[in-house]
């Protein structure tokens, strides 16, 4: 229900989105229309809290196309290329062996970079959209992406690298939809982005860019925060700065917990 | 089905399910005057906490169910202040080192299987042991034959050691090293395994100490709610490992579930209970050695260095 009336609201937000450009259109003084093409977009949601009832979240990426010269919407003159990034963190990938009938972690590789959360969102398959070099270049796609340390191209370097992608897509922290994004108008367009239960907090960072015939023309970046809000922001707050008071807090909880529990049940 | 967001695991778990865990626990435990750290743990790794965490947090647990067995046992007289304080000493030291060794173990991504075996060799020779002697019991009850009592006043080699105290509880002159050791060992396997310890801790003071079996039970569950209390703090302080959401589930469950264990536990014989809780026990060591054993549907697994 909640959901509902986001949508319906946000609705409006595009609807005004959608009418200020034809306006600004006018105004503007445009030396060549043509390649002046600018893309604004914004996020439906810029605070996500998790709270104990949190299950993940959806968001909306939309924005739309200043100065478009595409008379209808199924022109495909314009891509866009949606790219949602969590803060980076280390990982370390680890491969199982058997040692004497057992299976144990062997050393393991650590990827000094890893995004926390990665998702690209497109009108069509990126490599269509442009050159693999473009797409290098602007940091869009998994195969492109620098985990910093301990990347490289060795091939056994390579199986640790892909194990990593291929499980955090299992776990949704890593996502690439090819038809993510949809225009729906001339200049408006709209694409929706799910948010895991296991989404890491801190800021992330939207980047929404243009391309009209393999050409990134225009690029726009907005970004959002993942917090944790109320108890579960207080808990988790107590337990990385106060440790010793949240393991005291824990343990009087349970001791407290028994007590009642004995008074409660006691039946002499 | 309610969700539930757990804060420090940082997954979503239902509350349902949780609550229900806790409570079947607590029943198994108040039905066979266990702990229950050793299903708990388990169940919980099972159940998709990180290893690290479901011990932790498993410690957490049995603090409060345990204050509730000791309030019982206290009423009845049954507690040895004097060898609960040396016990705990002893356990203390061993708390130390076991939280030490999870945090070495955990960087070197070791801390999963080293909980893993643990377990499996535990469980399986307690398991294993406990079916033997109980079998025997129903055998021989059902042949007519007399129990065989415990031949009480008998020394041993523990009562030649030097620095000696007094239990006047527990009717005894020994040692303080043996119950040191004992609680030390037992404060190890808590730290380390998320376990109260007792199924170490009562055979030990029962055929070591010759302690009087009464006093066993009060004094080792007494002894419990300390030992797993400073667990809680070591592992919240030094491995950011506490979950208090999830362990506030668990024991809400635990202590109701409890209650309706020890009623059903007392409509059950003494061996027909321990054969029971022994093919529990083996049960829980062969599905973890199985997991172990069994080839994994994926060789690979990440973590983050920051949650380690």
């Amino acid at each position: 229900m909640a959901m509902g009336t986001t949508i319906i609201r946000l609705t409006a937000i595009l609807l005004a989105v959608s009418l200020t450009p034809a306006l600004a259109q006018k105004t503007a003084p445009a030396e060549d229309p043509a390649s002046q093409e600018q893309v604004q977009s914004d996020v439906s949601t810029r605070e996500i809290a998790i709270q104990s009832n949190f299950t993940g979240v959806e968001i909306l990426i939309f924005g739309s196309v200043d100065f478009s010269d595409s008379r209808t919407p199924g022109e495909g003159a314009y891509d866009v290329i949606a790219v949602v990034r969590g803060p980076d963190e280390p990982i370390i990938v680890r491969k199982k062996e058997r040692v004497a009938g057992i299976w144990v972690n062997g050393p393991g590789k650590t990827y000094g970079d890893v995004p926390g959360f990665y998702a690209v969102l497109s009108t069509r398959p990126v490599r269509a959209i442009a050159s693999d070099e473009a797409l290098q270049e602007l940091g869009i796609g998994l195969i492109d992406l620098d985990f910093g340390r301990g990347t490289a191209s060795s091939t056994p370097e390579q199986a640790y690298r892909s194990a990593m992608i291929r499980l955090k897509k299992e776990k949704q922290l890593f996502q690439e939809h090819d038809d993510g994004v949809t225009f729906i108008g001339r200049s408006l367009f709209r694409g929706t982005v799910a948010l895991p239960v296991n989404v890491p907090t801190g800021r992330y960072t939207v980047d929404v860019y243009l391309f009209r015939d393999g050409e990134a023309a225009s690029n726009s970046q907005g970004s959002l925060m993942v917090t944790k809000a109320g108890i579960e922001e207080i808990l988790y707050d107590l337990a990385f700065k106060y440790p010793f008071i949240y393991g005291l807090l824990g343990v009087i909880i349970a001791v407290m917990c028994g007590l009642v529990g004995w008074f409660a049940f006691r039946r002499d | 089905m309610i969700q539930i967001y757990l804060p420090i695991a940082e997954i979503s778990v239902n509350l349902v399910v949780m609550l229900g865990l806790g409570a079947t626990v607590g029943f198994l435990s108040g039905m066979f005057g266990v702990g229950g750290g050793f299903l708990l743990t388990p169940l919980l790794m099972l159940s998709g906490i990180p290893p690290a965490i479901a011990v932790a947090t498993g410690a957490n647990q049995i603090v409060g169910t345990s204050v509730s067995g000791t309030l019982a046992q206290w009423r009845r007289g049954n507690v040895d202040l004097r060898m609960g304080f040396v016990l705990i000493v002893g356990g203390v030291a061993g708390a130390v080192v076991g939280v030490i060794l999870l945090k070495i173990l955990r960087e070197l991504g070791q801390a999963g299987l080293m909980i893993s075996l643990t377990y499996v060799a535990f469980l399986g020779t307690i398991g294993a042991m406990m079916l033997w002697e109980s079998v025997n019991a129903i055998r021989r009850a059902r042949a007519g034959e007399p129990l065989s009592a415990r031949r009480s006043g008998q020394h041993n080699w523990i009562h030649g050691l030097p620095f000696k105290m007094r239990f006047p509880r527990s009717r005894l002159y020994i040692s303080a090293i043996p119950p040191l050791v004992i609680g030390c060992v037992v404060g190890l396997l808590a730290s380390f395994l998320g376990v109260g310890g007792g199924f170490i801790m009562v055979p030990a003071l029962i055929y070591l100490l010759r302690m009087p079996t009464n006093v066993v039970i009060g004094t080792s569950i007494f002894q419990i709610i300390f030992i797993t209390a400073i667990v809680t703090l070591l592992h919240a302080t030094f491995n950011y490992t506490l979950d208090i959401m999830l362990a506030f589930l668990l024991i809400i469950g635990g202590v109701i579930g409890g209650q309706f264990g020890v009623r059903a536990g007392q409509k059950l014989r003494g061996e027909q209970l321990r054969a029971l809780l022994a093919l529990m026990v083996l049960c829980v060591a062969l599905r973890i050695l199985f997991d172990l054993v069994l080839t994994p549907s994926d060789l690979f697994s990440i973590v983050p260095v920051a949650g380690l």
